[in-house]
């Protein structure tokens, strides 16, 4: 039986028609044993990459696939990881499964990197593109929690505005419970930065930009 | 645990318009209401919303006392119902806040992403937050365990002792989700009384995970790292004692979200908006919806009642104005 719903799937389709642009490769990372989520993962994922010939999903072993996992820095399963066209990386890592509120952070993140960019503001893209140094931004979500995609979304559209430096994942807090903890996660969304700079709750783009920008800062010092 | 259910609500923004007949600021279940009605009034309709649509309902597990359903809905769902709803009919929904306003000219204006919208009329609906406790520790231990929002971080709290402040129906009707995961919580509230409907109080107490403690206030919250205890005062007798717990939840009632609007809207001496009978507002074409607007009962039944009407009466103020 089919885990999306008909007008859902409808919904989507129109979406995807009307916005999708290039082709985005939709690389699954999982394993047999001992990930309660891969399975559903894994599941929802052929439906969706069903939808479009523009999508396609491509699925990898976390312990076969080591040397890719490691190249993509996949240390945990399910992962997902969103390739635009030419198998560009946008630095676009879900870890755990995309459900609940995150399902549309899903949705949304595959339609900007079929287009290469998303909504961020031109300002922001900006001082975005500007960075030249690693980041790496963490969003802890749990999937029952509405502020969270916003916080999901604010970090993948700027990881989208500058890949080369940029990588931004959202971690399915219940699925990890040991990063939960060694990042003292008890509220979500929690974002950490470049494992420097930590907030709760969901700023806004340009605070977000903000606090990658001081993150940097701190790093010159 | 994990929710496992894929649904589709608002993957991505609408390539906004220059101009709309009306403006929709709050996608709450009032707001989503007025977007029903003014774009079935084929009025051009716009809803602004800065998190997630459904406001407060959306982050209710459950939701028992809307009518329709007899058996309950959860309140994410409900919401998702209702943004479809008014998608059918043709409102557009942008998800962001605005980044400037004027509601006092004739016709309105509101800066979104960096692009100026004219519209005809404004329909406010921002709601209301969780107000905060104000006790030492609360702050420096937010997001350490103290939370506002049980479908959030419940999940964090398996198997551990919890405190919900506030005895009122949130509060208990939080506390009975919140027992999927902890071991045990306490409801503690200021009043002697506990304010929460009685179903709900029944409800909890026979699950048997919990009790209240009425009469008390919290005096702070401890913990280092993370939330240890709460230290609460009897108000009868004085005696102060520590409750040991690992979370915080708190329901002590709801702030307006009218910051925006306090220098142009007349608001009551709580920050609420004031409207009259049609739920206009002291600006000509800005009218109020929901748990915004002075003297509502803060119940989703009642913010779709005034989103309705806050519609039909934009619609009448457009007609009267052509």
């Amino acid at each position: 039986m089919p885990i999306l719903k008909d007008d859902d799937r409808k919904y989507i389709r129109e979406q995807f028609d009307s916005k999708l642009k290039g082709k985005v490769k939709i690389l699954l990372f999982t394993q047999k044993l001992e990930c309660e989520y891969c399975q559903p993962t894994e599941e929802i994922l052929k439906e969706i990459t069903e939808i479009s010939d523009k999508l396609v999903l491509d699925m990898r072993n976390l312990q076969i696939d080591s040397e890719d996992a490691k190249g993509f820095g996949v240390d945990k399963v399910p992962a997902i990881i969103l390739l635009g066209e030419g198998d560009k990386d946008f630095g676009i890592r879900f870890f755990g499964i995309p459900s609940g509120y995150e399902f549309t952070s899903l949705l949304a993140d595959i339609i900007d990197v079929s287009n290469g960019a998303s909504d961020l503001g031109p300002d922001l893209v900006e001082k975005v593109s500007g960075i030249s140094k690693p980041v790496d931004i963490k969003v802890f979500v749990t999937p029952t929690c509405p502020y969270c995609p916003a916080a999901v979304r604010a970090a993948h559209k700027i990881a989208i505005a500058n890949p080369g430096f940029i990588h931004a994942q959202m971690i399915e807090s219940t699925e990890f419970p040991h990063l939960a903890n060694r990042y003292a996660v008890y509220g979500v969304p929690k974002t950490i930065i470049n494992e420097k700079i930590q907030f709760e709750g969901s700023l806004p783009e340009q605070a977000v930009v903000e606090q990658i920008l001081a993150a940097l800062q701190g790093a010159d010092s | 645990m994990v929710d496992l259910t894929f649904s589709v609500s608002a993957p991505s923004r609408v390539g906004l318009k220059d101009s709309y007949d009306v403006v929709i600021i709050g996608g709450g279940p009032g707001g989503l209401t007025a977007a029903i009605y003014a774009s079935r009034a084929r009025l051009s309709t716009l809803v602004v919303e800065k998190g997630a649509t459904g406001g407060l309902a959306a982050t209710t597990e459950w939701v028992e006392n809307y009518p329709g359903f007899p058996d309950g809905i959860a309140g994410p769902e409900l919401a998702r119902r209702m943004e479809e709803q008014a998608k059918r009919f043709g409102a557009e929904i942008f998800f962001g806040q605005p980044e400037n306003l004027d509601l006092v000219s004739d016709i309105k204006t509101i800066v979104l992403a960096f692009k100026k919208i004219s519209a005809r009329a404004v329909i406010i609906a921002t709601g209301t937050i969780p107000r905060k406790l104000n006790v030492p520790g609360e702050k420096e231990l937010a997001g350490r365990g103290v939370s506002y929002c049980a479908t959030c971080d419940g999940p964090f709290f398996k198997n551990r002792e919890l405190v919900a402040v506030g005895a009122g129906s949130s509060g208990v009707q939080e506390s009975i989700f919140l027992t999927k995961y902890a071991s045990r919580i306490t409801i503690v509230e200021y009043l002697p009384t506990i304010q929460a409907e009685k179903i709900l109080v029944e409800r909890f107490s026979a699950l048997g995970k919990g009790s209240f403690l009425l009469n008390h206030e919290i005096l702070r919250i401890e913990g280092k790292e993370k939330v240890s205890g709460v230290r609460v005062r009897d108000r009868s007798s004085g005696e102060e004692k520590l409750i040991p717990c690992e979370g915080v939840f708190v329901w002590v009632g709801l702030l307006p979200q009218t910051d925006a609007f306090k220098d142009v809207l007349r608001l009551d001496k709580w920050g609420y908006i004031e409207v009259n009978s049609n739920l206009e507002t002291s600006a000509p074409g800005v009218l109020a919806a929901g748990d915004v607007v002075s003297g509502a009962s803060r119940q989703i039944a009642a913010a779709v009642g005034s989103g309705a009407a806050a519609a039909i009466n934009v619609e009448h103020y457009l007609a009267s104005k052509e």
